[in-house]
């Protein structure tokens, strides 16, 4: 992580930005014969995945709401496969999340 | 006291109690394991009896790495998996034309049921997986032009996980909701 004026800089390594870009390239061209609630599926599974880079490559993010939100999704996603309601429940909760942070974030540096 | 066999009971535990797994440990699944799935994938019933199907188990860490990245379907990286190949050249020499076949998917299905349903039994768990991109994962795996990637199976031995289960979660299905007895609409009477 680096400052930058008033920014924060996250880093991802060289191979966990291409394994993201596969995995996005690749969730959309599967996206063309799989079920559409799938593709929701794929973007919260990569927000995961993103958050689970930048979880490895900036250490100091362990103490941020990352590590709980990850968890979270990891475990509520899932439910995409056995429990539709609980699962797009979990869809319209979870961007209340991120609003959270950066608001909070916006107030701080206010 | 059931009205089957210990063996039958014993057999269908087996298939009731395999779930999917997608939580493994680091341990490595032995190579006598890999091959008595593989040989449990070879015994599946094969349309035509034609097999023209190959596995491709991978161990490699970094590989399975590779492959995950172009195959959203898998949500975690496995110690192990076994990669269902249809074998291009094999259909030619069939005749079979794969773009209006539709064996072809049934096999590559009752050989992956046959090793998950295997994985199940010597302890492992295992995970079914068809989302990926199919160039992609040719790459990664370095396979000829005759060879394509068609089910991925996932095998480790399994990390016990919480399922999380949501509130609302719908009732189990059973057999009885899925099956009726020669008219169509007429359940089960017991
Ligand atoms: C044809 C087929 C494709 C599947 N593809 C995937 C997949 O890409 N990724 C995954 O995690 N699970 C995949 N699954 C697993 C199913 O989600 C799983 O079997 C289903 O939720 C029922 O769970 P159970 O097998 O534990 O009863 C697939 C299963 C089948 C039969």
């Amino acid at each position: 992580m680096t400052n930058n004026e008033n920014q924060t800089t996250y880093v991802l390594t060289e191979e966990q930005a291409l394994d993201m870009l596969a995995f996005l390239a690749s969730a959309a061209e599967i996206s063309l014969h799989e079920p559409t609630y799938y593709g929701t599926f794929r973007l919260i599974d990569a927000a995961s995945r993103l958050m689970g880079y930048l979880l490895e490559s900036n250490p100091e993010l362990a103490e941020s709401f990352m590590p709980g939100w990850k968890q979270d999704i990891d475990t509520r996603k899932v439910w995409m496969m056995w429990d539709r309601p609980a699962y797009q429940q979990f869809l319209k909760e979870a961007p209340a999340v991120i609003a959270a942070e950066i608001k909070q974030r916006q107030e701080a540096a206010e | 006291m059931s009205e089957f066999s210990p063996e039958a009971d014993a057999f269908f535990q087996t298939l009731k109690t395999r779930r999917v797994c997608r939580s493994y440990t680091d341990q490595p699944v032995a190579d006598a394991q890999l091959r008595r799935i593989t040989e449990a994938g070879r015994w599946a019933s094969s349309g035509g009896n034609r097999h023209i199907h190959k596995f491709l188990i991978v161990r490699d860490a970094e590989t399975i790495r590779r492959v995950r990245s172009v195959a959203p379907g898998m949500l975690v990286e496995p110690p192990a998996m076994i990669v269902i190949l249809t074998d291009k050249e094999a259909a030619e020499r069939e005749c079979i034309q794969l773009d209006v076949d539709q064996i072809n998917q049934g096999d590559v299905g009752t050989a992956a049921m046959n090793m998950q349903n295997m994985a199940h039994a010597l302890g492992l768990g295992s995970c079914p997986v068809t989302s990926f991109s199919h160039s992609g994962v040719g790459v990664m795996l370095g396979l000829p032009d005759h060879l394509e990637a068609e089910w991925i199976i996932m095998i480790g031995h399994p990390k016990p996980t919480q399922r999380g289960l949501g509130t609302g979660a719908p009732k189990p299905l059973t057999a009885r909701d899925l099956t009726w007895w020669d008219r169509v609409g007429h359940h089960d009477p017991v």
